[in-house]
């Protein structure tokens, strides 16, 4: 399948209904940050641009507000074909362009296969130790912590039979990001 | 109407106010709420990130619980849970092949699923104006607010299905019951960064630099909420915002829970309300005048 065909697969958008009038690029709260906007994202998965959507910053800035989505005329979820491209990247190991998001997401869901639920301030931590920002983020952990809002961590391995969820997922999808 | 309750992950750690005063308003509403058993993470962003189907399976494993467990509603307090869910509904509903796959995988039939709605859309769609009314011990009439709705409360609106995408009005009617001001302003469904606080903070102090300048531009002597998230970055980045403006800047962030349990006479320890990182007592006592001689902070205070 190509690049195209896979995105519109995976996200279940029609890129040809883009006329690229770039609302969506309007609204993004992290379009000034990107270097794709997402109507350029858009318009160079139909041209089938893969190298520049795998290696842009934008797949891994978008929040996922879909404030994008809500506003396109033509009813197109820019946000969707975004967070496919996001996954593609993940699935194929493309060197992420925002090494913090990547490093995120990939803790994020090691921390949830352990019990099933996250455990917050394990997530932050680790996240914060591994992109190097654990030490100014430490006041504000103590003013957490004292109010009561820092759980301590559950044993590993409790919960119910979720696991399964992963393996499956896994097997159907022949493979995952992990 | 049976309800089930998911107050998923924040909740349960850095969002325990939000927590306590939702289900302490369910109670003086005497709404019962049953946990959902066994709920896990609803993935959020990370989980589709990693795999396609694990991002939809993860979501809809609590929702095919809700059902199992005959719940007739699922209420999930945050509103990008919320969203996860819907959309994960959205997605398997308009692709059968997917639908087929997410079955395989939880082992269920995925048909007939219980609606999975925000606290709000209860509070709004199933009938408490008069409960609420009826029920008011504190006069919060002088409280002038801004109520923020973030991300997912209502977009995208063929998902989310409930109130207007651009102008979200459920927040403010619900606190207009309770007599607080709701002003109008411009940024009530812009983004607050949500998990970048984890790894770009820089980019949330932007964003919520906006959001808490247009806020008091308009007046407000508070910002209510109703997603974790956004409490979250508003409520614990307002040193780094008064840094960047120079000028000091202590505006409270409350949850609309918290505000509508105020008013309905909940201690404010019970809502939670002395954990924030600015806190919104003082704002309180300044603003609220009890009804009658029962205002439970000033006896709190004085005890
Ligand atoms: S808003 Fe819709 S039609 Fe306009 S550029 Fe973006 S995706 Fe294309
Ligand atoms: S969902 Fe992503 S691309 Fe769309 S407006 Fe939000 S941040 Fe931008």
């Amino acid at each position: 399948m190509d690049f195209r065909s896979e995105i519109e697969a995976l996200s279940g958008q029609n890129t040809n209904l883009c006329f690229q009038c770039s609302k969506c690029s309007a609204g993004c709260p992290l379009g000034d940050k990107m270097d794709l906007k997402p109507a350029q994202v858009m318009h160079s998965i139909r041209l089938g641009r893969e190298q520049a959507v795998l290696n842009s910053t934008a797949i891994w800035l978008c929040v996922g507000c879909e404030t994008c989505s809500a506003r396109c005329p033509q009813g197109v979820e820019p946000a969707a074909a975004i967070n496919a491209a996001r996954l593609m990247a993940m699935q194929q190991g493309v060197p992420p362009q925002i090494k913090e998001v990547d490093i995120y997401y990939r803790g994020f869901v090691d921390n949830m296969r352990l019990n099933g639920k996250i455990h917050d301030a394990s997530v932050a931590g680790i996240t914060q130790l591994l992109t190097g920002q654990l030490v100014e983020n430490l006041p504000l952990a103590w003013k957490l912590f004292k109010r009561g809002r820092v759980k301590p961590p559950p044993l590993p391995f409790g919960g119910s039979d979720f696991r399964k969820v992963y393996r499956k997922s896994f097997e159907i999808e022949e493979g995952s990001a992990l | 109407m049976k309800y089930g309750y998911y107050p998923g992950c924040s909740l349960e750690g850095i969002s325990v106010e939000y927590n306590h005063s939702m289900r302490s308003l369910f109670t003086a509403l005497e709404v019962t709420i049953e946990d959902l058993p066994d709920w896990i993470c609803c993935g959020t962003l990370a989980a589709p990130s990693i795999s396609r189907l694990l991002g939809i399976a993860t979501p809809l494993w609590n929702v095919a619980k809700a059902k199992q467990e005959g719940f007739e509603q699922l209420v999930a307090p945050c509103s990008a849970c919320v969203y996860h869910f819907k959309n994960a509904e959205n997605q398997v509903n308009t692709n059968s092949k997917l639908m087929s796959e997410v079955e395989a995988v939880l082992e269920t039939s995925l048909t007939g699923l219980p609606r999975t709605v925000h606290p709000l859309e209860i509070l709004v769609n199933d009938g408490f104006e008069e409960r609420i009314k009826s029920g008011i011990k504190q006069d919060l009439s002088d409280l002038k607010v801004v109520s923020y709705y973030g991300c997912h409360i209502s977009r995208p609106a063929d998902v989310m299905q409930f109130d207007d995408p651009e102008d979200p009005q459920s927040m403010d009617l619900v606190l207009s019951w309770v007599g607080v001001q709701t002003l109008d302003w411009s940024r009530k469904v812009d983004c607050c960064g949500a998990h970048f606080s984890l790894i770009k903070p820089d980019i949330v102090v932007d964003l919520c630099t906006e959001i808490i300048e247009s806020a008091l531009e308009a007046g407000a002597d508070a910002i209510v909420v109703a997603c974790p998230m956004c409490h979250a970055n508003l409520d614990t980045r307002q040193g780094e915002i008064a840094q960047k403006l120079g000028r000091s800047i202590d505006i409270p962030i409350l949850y609309f829970s918290q505000v509508l349990g105020y008013a309905l006479g909940i201690e404010p320890k019970t809502l939670g309300m002395k954990k924030h990182i600015v806190d919104p007592l003082p704002l309180m006592l300044e603003k609220c005048q009890p009804w009658g001689n029962g205002s439970p902070v000033l006896q709190e205070v004085s005890a």
